[in-house]
């Protein structure tokens, strides 16, 4: 999958709005939105939050994790556990990307943020690469990945996968027989 | 302008013919799950025709309202919107399939044809218009480039041997949505022994597509 | 034996090398279905090596791995095909001969009930050098010793040898040995010239690397918010070229 795709995933999450025009509610496919008054807030998906907010017609409510404070406690949770700790959001890389790349004035600390976001991207990681390597090593058949969000599944998705399968067909190597039949005619 | 857009959430609903009742929403759901299931499985699933016609139906439906609406329209403009993800999750799930029709071609027909009378199809019409076609040209082509110019009895390659199959043991990620119990997870070594886990409801995990290929065509588990 | 059957193996070959490439021109013609948003992906998928015993008819790597020549005694004479051993100039092939042949053919000739031919073990994956792999595999220069270590290792099991468990077991080993390396080495080379981080790599493990260095590339231009930006298809740019082309007699 392309990073990209799940940015798109993303965008299906809600944040909250404050516009400041008004208009009924729509009937979108997908649910209803609104309806939208000056300076109430309301709850649309990220797609239509940064589209509005690019054309300067509301302004974007951070995510209430979004903040320094509560970002750093998950970042020093993140570095002393050797397990993946919970995220405060599936897509918190993406949000972050997004948010702050379009909206970055109506969040405070944009830039603290983003060197947070980044080092809990980091450290967790990390994380993935000793994991992926234990599960190769230990010839696992089984992992459980609680915690881990797509993105992050994505880096090392293809990699993984297609070691784990060469690594399968050594492996059946190992028992003669398996392979059907001796030679193949075409 | 008014009632073309805003009668359009309760007007579709009475619209949905199928057995069971389904409102858009859940409809772009079931899409969306289809969408990743068969981005990531290594084999073909069973196709969803009944999705994709509903969802392009509610696609007309909607692209008929807003021909009625005048331009810089606030809300048209968010419909438009929607419409072009809706359309991109729709077009990127039919060309994964083709995809993945393309390189198992002749092992997919061949399951085609062994299907028992009255069981489900993999593909969609379509689809087995256009898995036959490759099919041909692809022996066509290879006729008219090579193998005609081989000794007569070297003339026919074996599609079903020389295109390799599925690897339905490629390991898969995925995300639980009912709770299994007892799912049998084979060793990988000899000096490992067999074991059985308990799939806990939005728990995720990383295992051979082999053991939890049933679930996947279920909806109890989606691949991610 | 029957030369008949021997001489069909040969045309095989040539007839599956003609029909890769053939493969490989009809994927750049069929522009089927793959266009349209693109991320990255290839028109046509190639077919991925078998990398285990069996391997994959229309694989490019599969045809260049059976093309690996293997030293083997005859154990029979081949009558009148003198010619094709170029150190004597006697008519037939005598028993007792030591040549090399290709993978394919001594695939082909090799059955275990009648002895036609006898294949000797490539050294590096004898005795000496698998304790040199279970010492630490990362030491070694696959490239140089390969580059189809594991793909030639697997066909070597095709061979009735007693030495095959211990051959499969070490082809295992060095793959998970040198597993985290070369994770880490294609997941952190950002931008850089990877050249000298494959070049002891093995043919597979190279495959390998790539697909780990695209999924990085892959977030890192989306982090740095390139992805967004629209290119045109390889395809487009294609057509253009090809158009440029037919113009020029």
């Amino acid at each position: 999958m392309d990073a990209s795709e799940v940015e798109f995933l993303a965008e299906k999450e809600t944040v909250t709005i404050i516009p400041n025009f008004s208009l009924d509610k729509i009937y979108l496919i997908g649910g209803d939105l609104g309806p939208f008054n000056p300076s109430l807030p309301v709850d649309v998906p990220v797609w239509l939050a940064l589209n509005l907010k690019q054309r300067q017609k509301c302004r974007i409510v951070p995510p209430a994790w979004m903040d320094v404070e509560k970002l750093e406690e998950i970042r020093d949770l993140e570095r002393k556990e050797d397990t993946f700790t919970p995220v405060p959001s599936p897509y918190y890389m993406e949000l972050t990307k997004l948010l702050l790349n379009y909206a970055s004035d109506n969040i405070p600390k944009a830039d603290e943020i983003r060197t947070l976001v980044k080092d809990i991207w980091d450290t967790r990681i990390a994380k993935l690469r000793l994991s992926a390597d234990s599960f190769i090593s230990q010839l696992e058949a089984h992992a459980k990945l609680d915690n881990l969000t797509l993105m992050e599944i994505n880096t090392i998705r293809t990699f993984l996968l297609d070691s784990l399968n060469c690594m399968y067909k050594l492996r059946s190597n190992l028992q003669p027989g398996s392979s059907k039949g001796q030679f193949k005619d075409f | 302008m008014m009632d073309a857009l805003s009668d359009d959430g309760s007007d579709v609903n009475q619209d949905d013919t199928q057995e069971d009742v389904m409102t858009p929403a859940e409809l772009i759901a079931k899409l969306e799950e289809a969408w990743l299931n068969e981005k990531f499985s290594p084999e073909l699933q069973e196709n969803k025709s009944e999705v994709v016609e509903c969802v392009m139906e509610q696609l007309s439906h909607m692209e008929e309202n807003l021909q009625r609406v005048k331009k810089g329209d606030a809300k048209a403009s968010i419909h438009r919107m929607e419409i072009d993800r809706i359309r991109f999750v729709l077009s990127s799930y039919l060309r994964s399939r083709l995809q993945k029709i393309e390189k198992f071609f002749p092992h997919i027909l061949e399951r085609e044809k062994s299907r028992g009378e009255g069981a489900p199809s993999l593909l969609s019409p379509e689809e087995f218009a256009f898995a036959k076609e490759y099919y041909a040209n692809t022996e066509t082509y290879l006729k008219a480039v090579a193998l005609k110019r081989m000794p007569p009895n070297l003339q026919t390659v074996d599609m079903l041997k020389a295109v390799p199959e599925p690897c339905l043991d490629s390991f898969v990620f995925l995300r639980v949505k009912e709770r299994q119990e007892n799912i049998l997870v084979e060793p990988e070594a000899d000096d490992q022994r067999e074991y059985v886990v308990d799939l806990e409801e939005g728990s995720q995990h990383l295992m051979r597509y082999r053991t939890i290929a049933p679930l996947v065509s279920s909806g109890a588990v989606q691949l991610i | 034996m029957a030369p008949k059957q021997q001489g069909g193996r040969v045309v095989t070959q040539q007839t599956r090398s003609l029909l890769n490439i053939s493969v490989n021109i009809l994927g750049i013609q069929l522009l089927s279905t793959s266009f349209g948003y693109k991320m990255d992906t290839l028109s046509y998928l190639p077919v991925q090596p078998g990398v285990g015993m069996e391997e994959n008819f229309l694989s490019l790597d599969d045809i260049l791995l059976s093309h690996e020549r293997l030293p083997i005694r005859t154990e029979c004479s081949f009558p009148r095909l003198g010619f094709l051993e170029k150190s004597s100039d006697t008519k037939d092939i005598t028993e007792g001969t030591k040549m090399e042949l290709p993978l394919w053919l001594s695939k082909g000739l090799y059955e275990k009930k009648r002895r036609v031919l006898s294949v000797e073990l490539p050294k590096i994956y004898k005795e000496g050098w698998r304790t040199v792999f279970n010492a630490d595999p990362n030491v070694v220069d696959l490239h140089k010793m390969g580059p189809y270590y594991y793909g030639l290792g697997s066909q070597m099991l095709h061979f009735d040898s007693p030495e095959n468990p211990e051959i499969a077991q070490t082809l295992l080993q060095t793959f998970i040995g040198r597993f985290r390396r070369n994770m880490d080495s294609s997941q952190n080379a950002y931008n850089e010239d990877t050249s000298a981080l494959v070049e002891r790599l093995d043919c597979l493990e190279k495959a390998l690397f790539t697909s780990g260095q695209s999924g990085l590339n892959s977030f890192q231009s989306w982090e740095k918010g390139q992805a967004s930006q629209l290119t045109a298809s390889s395809l487009v740019l294609n057509y253009r070229k090809r158009k440029i082309n037919d113009l020029q007699p």
